[in-house]
């Protein structure tokens, strides 16, 4: 019998809220996370709205001066090497491990691994390169290293853990989770590994975020009830959201054994790349399009199967429509109408995380059974008029759900998920 | 609509430097203070082990605090690896205005080595290296 993946637990600290009930509450009303929120003290600046995570303070360089909710248990020694995303990450991981019914002692086994994607910390990276610039080099942070570049979150996790199966760490930019979660469903198909640990986390911050200005991203609009509306004609940029969002993804049998309550299963995924621009998706949304094309057929699926698109849709100007030319290429043209949302209108673009975000948004939409809608929109593009692309969240539970997601350089990445 | 009334806590600029023991207890900041007025190698000590329990990992901490013997081994007992004591070094550096070399630290492997490597290293580079308050 093949091996199947299941979702066997969640871990939420998003701008939506810091546990699945309250993002499940959030996103099921169409209640958003965005705030007027400056990042850098200059009036110039036209970035006025982010999404910030609650409950947390990790804006200094220095870990003494962090908090985080009470009940998470991060001891000095784990907490001295992490990225304030990594703070994030920790909390997430705790959370997605209680919500499985596992523990620290059930992961070092080495049937279980570890997959995680961020940016690494660009606002760290900074302040210890500072450090270094001004001692010329001869002195420095010894954890500067290992608390800031692309891997932090993979380093400290599995440290932390003790897990001895297979960690590494996922760099597509805002595919970089949903890679990670391609490669850990491969991992246990494959008989590698038993349990994979996914980690999707970001940093909200300036030296995170406002590097995207310069490229014409982001939106500059001021009202955080409309600044994120994917698909909409009057869409500017995405809206910039930390946090993080774990998934632990478990082998069928093992699961069934523990007695674990699956959120669903992931019976496919499929990527392709554009192969045409370093920043901006193709035109035609190719990439993407081959990417759920081949998720499908991974999964044995067709597209009138799928009742519902979690699009990547961040609400850029090119973004936006590429996808919505993909997913009329894939639905539209063979007469398939499953719903689509982008979630990110409410919870604005997380980068790296964005993937593992929203495929957990997709296992609580099928084990709760609803499908999001897409809040801010009011006039679509041109580019949807085939879709389905309804306000407000449908009290319909979907049984066939796909997730997208793209990344700089035209990475695409698609999963297929499927009710248990 | 909003996702919830909680506000969120809006970034804050840059803390400008600050003393590293800014988050240390009291009796330790004003150990500091006694150490950097008058030289006294005893409240140096209290200094030393405050940063060593403060770097120390869970699991071989002692609560309530118990200051170890001098014997003890950094590494063995107390559960220390090398970039923990590296960050001991660093954090030390910062404090005293000191610079230790990698030869010197691989020296030092018990609680007793630390106090008497920190007062020769601190003596050596003199009181106008001290910072003047903590």
């Amino acid at each position: 019998m093949p091996r199947s993946a299941l979702i066997t637990g969640l871990g939420f600290i998003t701008s939506i809220g810091n546990d699945a009930a309250s993002v499940s509450a959030n996103l099921r009303a169409g209640r958003h996370g965005l705030v007027t929120y400056p990042l850098y003290d200059n009036p110039n600046l036209a970035v006025k709205v982010a999404a910030p995570v609650r409950g947390f303070a990790v804006d200094s360089p220095s870990w003494r001066d962090w908090t985080w909710p009470e009940r998470y248990d991060l001891p000095r020694e784990t907490l001295r090497s992490l990225a304030p995303h990594g703070v994030y990450a920790f909390c997430a991981v705790e959370q997605a491990l209680a919500d499985a019914g596992l523990t620290k002692a059930d992961l070092g086994d080495g049937d279980t691994g570890l997959f995680c994607a961020s940016a690494g910390s660009a606002f760290l990276l900074h302040h210890h390169l500072s450090q270094a610039h001004a001692a010329h080099f001869e002195r420095g942070n010894p954890m500067g290293v290992v608390s800031s570049i692309a891997g932090t979150l993979n380093f400290n996790l599995a440290a932390h853990y003790q897990i001895t199966g297979a960690v590494t760490g996922f760099v597509s930019a805002c595919a970089s989770s949903s890679h990670a979660i391609g490669y850990a469903i491969d991992e246990i198909r494959l008989g590698r590994q038993n349990r994979m640990i996914v980690v999707g986390a970001e940093e909200l911050n300036a030296e995170t975020l406002l590097p995207f200005g310069p490229m014409r991203a982001l939106s500059v609009n001021p009202d955080p009830a409309t600044a994120s509306r994917p698909f909409d004609t009057a869409r500017d940029g995405f809206v910039g959201t930390g946090g993080a969002v774990v998934l632990i993804i478990e082998e069928a049998s093992l699961a069934r054994r523990r007695g674990a309550t699956a959120y669903a299963e992931f019976i496919g995924w499929g990527q392709a790349s554009d192969g045409h621009n370093i920043a901006t998706s193709h035109p035609d949304g190719a990439g993407l399009r081959n990417a759920m094309l081949r998720a499908l057929r991974d999964a044995a699926v067709t597209p009138a199967q799928v009742d519902y698109v979690n699009a990547h849709a961040t609400s850029t100007p090119i973004g936006d429509r590429a996808e919505a030319h993909a997913l009329r290429a894939v639905f539209s043209e063979v007469g398939a109408h499953p719903v689509v949302s982008s979630t990110k209108g409410l919870t604005g673009h997380g980068l790296s995380m964005a993937g593992a975000m929203e495929a957990g948004f997709c296992a609580l939409a099928i084990r709760e059974g609803w499908m999001p809608g897409n809040t801010h929109l009011v006039n679509p593009d041109y580019s949807c008029d085939t879709l389905n692309l309804p306000r407000t969240t449908l009290s319909v539970a979907p049984s066939l759900v796909l997730n997208n997601s793209s990344g700089f350089g035209g990475s695409n990445v698609c999963h297929v998920l499927r009710r248990v | 609509m909003a996702a919830d009334s909680t506000e969120p806590v809006l970034p804050k600029a840059t803390p400008l430097k600050s003393s590293p023991l800014d988050k240390f207890p009291a009796a330790v900041r004003e150990a500091h203070a006694r150490f950097v007025a008058t030289g006294d190698a005893d409240s140096l000590d209290t200094v030393v082990l405050a940063v060593l329990r403060d770097h120390q990992p869970r699991h071989t901490r002692r609560t309530p605090p118990v200051a170890p013997p001098d014997s003890a081994r950094l590494m063995g007992d107390l559960g220390f690896d090398s970039l923990a004591l590296a960050e001991i070094v660093f954090f030390i550096e910062d404090l005293y205005l000191v610079s230790i070399t990698t030869g010197e630290l691989v020296k030092v492997t018990t609680v007793g080595e630390l106090r008497a490597f920190v007062r020769a290293k601190v003596a050596a580079a003199g009181p106008a290296r001290v910072p003047s308050s903590p």
